[in-house]
């Protein structure tokens, strides 16, 4: 669903904004080491926000220091490649079939062993749906790890922007759930389709309207997906010392 | 043939019959009686009832009599001679003086053991009297040696010497006294006083101790005693020094305390002592800012009359180690790389993380109307880079390098190259911002880095090739050995390009590119140097984190990330067991007159023992700045020699050592010793009576002052009395009336039955 008409004038000032921002930092170090978002194919529908990932890698080279290809790279769940994008997209609209034993003991792999995983639920589903054969997935890969609500003092709520909720397209949780390995949330699941508050279409309109917060929501959903960006980056920097007290100030 | 003289008789049974055959009928004898009782029971005059009674027990007494066949033992016994032992304390603070200006306590107890000898004499017709001198060793001594010979050692162990009296002296014959002669300045087991085991051990000894204390309390002296420190510290952090300062005549007097280190006041206190005899706590907290190993000294002021000088100061070596390793991160942007290198270091107990992160520059738009909406913090560059540098052990760039003024840390880049000439640890790791890359170029800092960028970088896949250095140095052996570390390098994924760098001289290259070349030779990836005081590593890329999560693609796990950094933390804050030259005294403290001692292991740059190295060895007074002795050895197959100095003066001193092979510097190294003026034997001069009295009343000994007018009488266990000849025994039973008495009785009885009707 359009949430903008799209217009030769839309279409123009979007490129225009991209172009000199990846343009000038061309000569940069080789794109490996950038923050390229993978994408996991399961046998369910996974690619319906590839527009939105891109957009929120956009935004991160935009609005942080963080180097990025604004890229959407899907994998097998199965493939070693994956090792070498630290950042997974898990999102599906409706059901999925079960994984196979070879991509859950190469996701449990790529969870254990430092990567990240956010998940989400692009058709807002709760028991049902997306949410019925991710959370089935989930006891797969990480039985010992069960999904538990994020709490609102989570490092993931100020790693860059200091935030208070979780939303996304849709608010039907308020708060994100993880599976935590330590003290490390391997994998933060949100249930409001936060990927769809990113999407843009080709000519650079929203795909969806935001509900029921419209675009002020909207907002606080790209400044969300880069806080999980930066957690996935930072870890719990945003957690040292040296920043609660100021952070706290400004929480007041 | 002579017939034996008795001495001695007791009673005795002299019946054939076995005791049980005795037992049954003194049992029917009973019942005889019983029931004669029982028969005039109804008699109603109580006088022929008591009558009847009386003759029938009578009887009943007489037939036991001939059953046991009494009769009496002629014994001839002696007496066996125990054992008095004498025991003289030999501890050196015997040599201390009686009284002030008096003679010595030891030639006190020679006069007074001179004076008793015919009382001690007087006792040899029942015990055999021992004299010994305890040093805590017993060695037979007479009062001629005791005023001859001064008392020497070390230590003062009284119930040592009680168990070896106990268990000395010739064959089997026991102990029945101690007499024992000491200032009672036990420093061993009775330090504490008689309490809890040595209580039980004296106890358990079961022979009378009498004790003489000898020597007044009065003498005049100022004391160290009772220091309390812990063998190591951690640098940076505070520690505490504890320390009694006893003064025996300096009432009202105000007493200056000085901690040193090595010449070099580290804080002083004063101290009131309030009486005569006074122990004043005294304590310094202070804070040791370098690590390594340092001899501190406690010292008060030397008055005039003291009856010790030497134990007016008390030194002591202190290992000064690190606590944690303090790490100060600092990443120019967050990425991959930086997001590894902090998972390792913040999950690692021994590291302390502090990091700045710049997670916006000028030229991001984070798209807020307010500040406060962002948990960004300023980056505190003059805190962290000016401040507070010192602090860290080791400073991390991760592609830190910022042209803009509000990052770029230009002002603070000749801060940084002293903080690392002075000692500190750096590490520059690459990226698209530093090393060549980006617009700062920082050369100050440069100048101390192993490497200087020699053009843009090389963005193609490669996997990194180990060195010959590489193979043999601690930072990259992430194996068991050398072939393990090769084949673990080896099994690593490529990294996805790598900033062109050459290697400066003196630089030492541990990995580097396979192809691509600087200045005609391979690129280096990691390479390490010692910059004055300090270390630095440089590691040309930012994509080491590839070692850490790509290298898990196939499924096998691998910690080689993790040791590598781990080992290169180690090797840049000089972990001990990173040295090419170990140097240890042995032991830290040394006793005076002791020798010094230094254990010294060397190992060649490929960190294998150095077998034949020759290392050299100087011993360096710290008070007087000069050195004072050299040895030199090779070492042996494990690269580790022990050499020994002749006893030097008291004091502190460095062991300062360097070790060659061929013709190949080893390195040095030091360490620290502090050779002590006086051991605890003088650097306590008081008496102390109240444990000489503890031990006498414990073991039922009595207690005694010198001088005494001659000895006096003491409780001994009088020796045991044994059988020493043959036996003769003299029946009682077989004498005509016994039997005339018992047919009576029985005849008695008859009649008096038959009398009174019952017969």
């Amino acid at each position: 669903m359009s949430a903008r008409r799209l217009t030769r004038r839309n279409l123009l000032l979007g490129s225009a904004a991209l172009a000199p921002l990846l343009a000038g930092r061309a000569h940069a170090f080789g794109e490996k080491n950038r923050f390229i978002p993978a994408v996991a194919k399961h046998g369910g529908r996974w690619d319906a926000r590839l527009s939105g990932l891109r957009r929120i890698a956009w935004e991160l080279q935009r609005r942080t220091s963080v180097e990025v290809v604004p890229d959407a790279r899907p994998f097998a769940l199965s493939s070693p490649d994956l090792f070498e994008y630290p950042f997974l997209y898990f999102g599906g609209d409706g059901g999925f079939p079960p994984l196979n034993d070879a991509e859950v003991a190469n996701l449990r792999r790529y969870l254990t062993y430092g990567g990240f995983m956010l998940a989400d639920a692009n058709d807002g589903s709760d028991g049902d749906g997306f949410d019925a054969s991710f959370r089935r997935e989930m006891a797969r890969v990480l039985p010992q790890s069960p999904l538990a609500e994020v709490p609102s003092g989570h490092v993931v709520f100020k790693s860059f922007f200091l935030l208070d909720a979780a939303p996304g397209r849709l608010l039907n949780k308020p708060q994100m759930m993880a599976a935590n390995l330590g003290k490390r949330a391997a994998v933060l699941y949100s249930q409001n389709d936060v990927a769809g508050a990113w999407s843009r279409n080709e000519s650079g309109d929203y795909e969806f309207d935001v509900s029921p917060g419209g675009e002020p929501q909207r907002e606080l959903a790209v400044r969300l997906g880069i806080n999980v960006c930066m957690y996935a980056l930072c870890l719990d920097y945003k957690d040292d010392a040296v920043h609660l007290q100021l952070i706290l100030n400004k929480r007041r | 043939m002579n017939s034996p003289t008795f001495n001695a008789w007791k009673l005795v049974s002299l019946s054939p019959l076995p005791s049980w055959a005795l037992v049954f009928l003194a049992l029917g004898l009973l019942l005889g009686v019983a029931l004669a009782a029982w028969g005039v029971r109804r008699e109603p005059s109580r006088g022929r009832r008591v009558l009847l009674w009386a003759l029938r027990v009578g009887a009943g007494v007489a037939a036991l009599f001939f059953l046991l066949e009494p009769g009496i033992r002629h014994l001839q016994v002696a007496r066996m001679k125990n054992r008095v032992a004498v025991l003289v304390d030999r501890s050196a603070s015997m040599g201390f003086p009686s009284e002030p200006g008096g003679p010595t306590r030891a030639a006190e107890v020679a006069t007074f053991l001179e004076k008793a000898a015919p009382a001690l004499a007087g006792l040899q017709d029942r015990f055999t009297v021992e004299m010994y001198g305890f040093d805590p060793e017993l060695a037979p001594v007479t009062p001629a040696s005791l005023a001859k010979e001064p008392p020497r050692a070390g230590s003062t162990d009284l119930l040592a010497a009680l168990r070896a009296a106990a268990g000395a002296g010739q064959g089997a014959r026991k102990l029945s006294g101690v007499l024992l002669f000491s200032d009672g300045a036990d420093n061993t087991e009775l330090k504490s006083g008689v309490v809890g085991r040595a209580r039980a051990a004296l106890a358990d000894l079961g022979v009378p101790v009498s004790t003489f204390t000898v020597g007044q309390e009065a003498l005049k002296d100022l004391a160290i005693e009772g220091l309390k420190v812990d063998d190591f510290a951690f640098v940076r952090n505070s520690l505490t020094v504890e320390a009694e300062i006893h003064g025996r005549g300096f009432r009202g007097k105000e007493i200056p305390v000085v901690l040193s280190q090595e010449g070099k006041t580290v804080a002083s206190k004063t101290v009131r002592l309030e009486t005569n005899d006074d122990v004043k706590p005294v304590s310094f907290t202070f804070t040791p800012d370098q690590t390594g190993r340092f001899v501190y000294t406690v010292t008060v002021p030397t008055f005039p009359d003291e009856a010790v000088t030497d134990n007016n100061s008390r030194s002591f070596t202190l290992k000064v180690i690190r606590d944690r390793v303090r790490v100060l991160l600092v990443v120019g942007r967050p990425s991959w790389d930086e997001r590894y290198l902090r998972g390792l270091l913040k999950q690692d107990a021994n590291v302390d993380l502090i990091s700045f992160y710049i997670l916006r520059t000028l030229s991001d738009d984070p798209g807020v109307v307010n500040e406060r909406e962002l948990s960004l913090i300023p980056f505190p560059m003059e805190e962290i880079f000016d401040t507070k540098l010192d602090t860290f052990d080791v400073v991390i760039f991760q592609n830190f390098g910022h042209a803009d003024p509000s990052l770029s840390i230009a002002e603070y880049e000749r801060n940084l190259e002293r903080y690392i000439h002075n000692g500190g640890a750096f590490v520059m790791i690459g990226g698209d911002s530093v090393l060549g890359e980006g617009r700062a170029t920082m050369p100050t800092l440069m100048e101390a880095l192993p490497v200087a960028a020699a053009g843009p970088a090389n963005v193609e896949p490669f996997t990194a090739r180990l060195t010959p250095e590489g193979l043999r140095h601690p930072v990259t052996a992430i194996g068991s050995g050398a072939s393990s570390t090769e084949a673990a390098w080896g099994e690593l994924p490529p990294i996805p390009g790598a900033n062109l760098t050459y290697a400066r001289p003196g630089a030492t290259v541990l990995l580097e590119h396979p192809h691509l070349t600087a200045n005609g030779k391979n690129a280096p990836l990691v390479a390490v140097w010692d910059y004055g005081r300090g270390r630095a590593l440089v590691m040309a890329t930012d994509a080491s984190w590839y070692w850490a999560f790509a290298a898990h693609r196939d499924g096998s796990p691998s910690r080689a990330y993790d040791r590598f950094w781990g080992n290169a933390l180690r090797w840049l804050v000089r972990d001990p067991d990173l040295t090419t030259l170990k140097v240890t005294a042995d032991p830290p403290s040394v006793e005076p007159g002791r020798p010094v001692a230094v254990v010294v292991q060397a190992r060649s740059a490929d960190y294998q023992p150095a077998q034949d190295a020759q290392v050299r060895v100087e011993l360096f007074s710290v008070a007087t700045q000069k050195p004072v002795a050299v040895q030199t050895g090779a070492t042996g197959p494990d690269g580790v020699v022990r050499l020994e100095f002749a006893p030097p003066d008291p004091g502190p001193y460095k062991l300062l050592a360097t070790a060659k092979k061929g013709e190949t510097d080893l390195g040095k190294g030091e360490d620290a010793v502090a050779v002590r003026a006086v051991g605890p034997e003088l650097s306590d001069a008081s008496v102390r009576p109240e444990l000489m009295e503890q031990i006498a009343k414990v073991t039922g000994g009595k207690a005694y002052k010198l001088p005494q007018d001659g000895l006096p009488d003491m409780p001994l266990l009088d020796p045991p009395v044994v059988e020493v000849g043959r036996a003769k025994d003299q029946p009682l039973w077989d004498r005509w009336y016994y039997l005339v008495a018992l047919i009576g009785l029985l005849g008695a009885e008859w009649f008096a039955r038959r009398r009174f009707g019952y017969v």
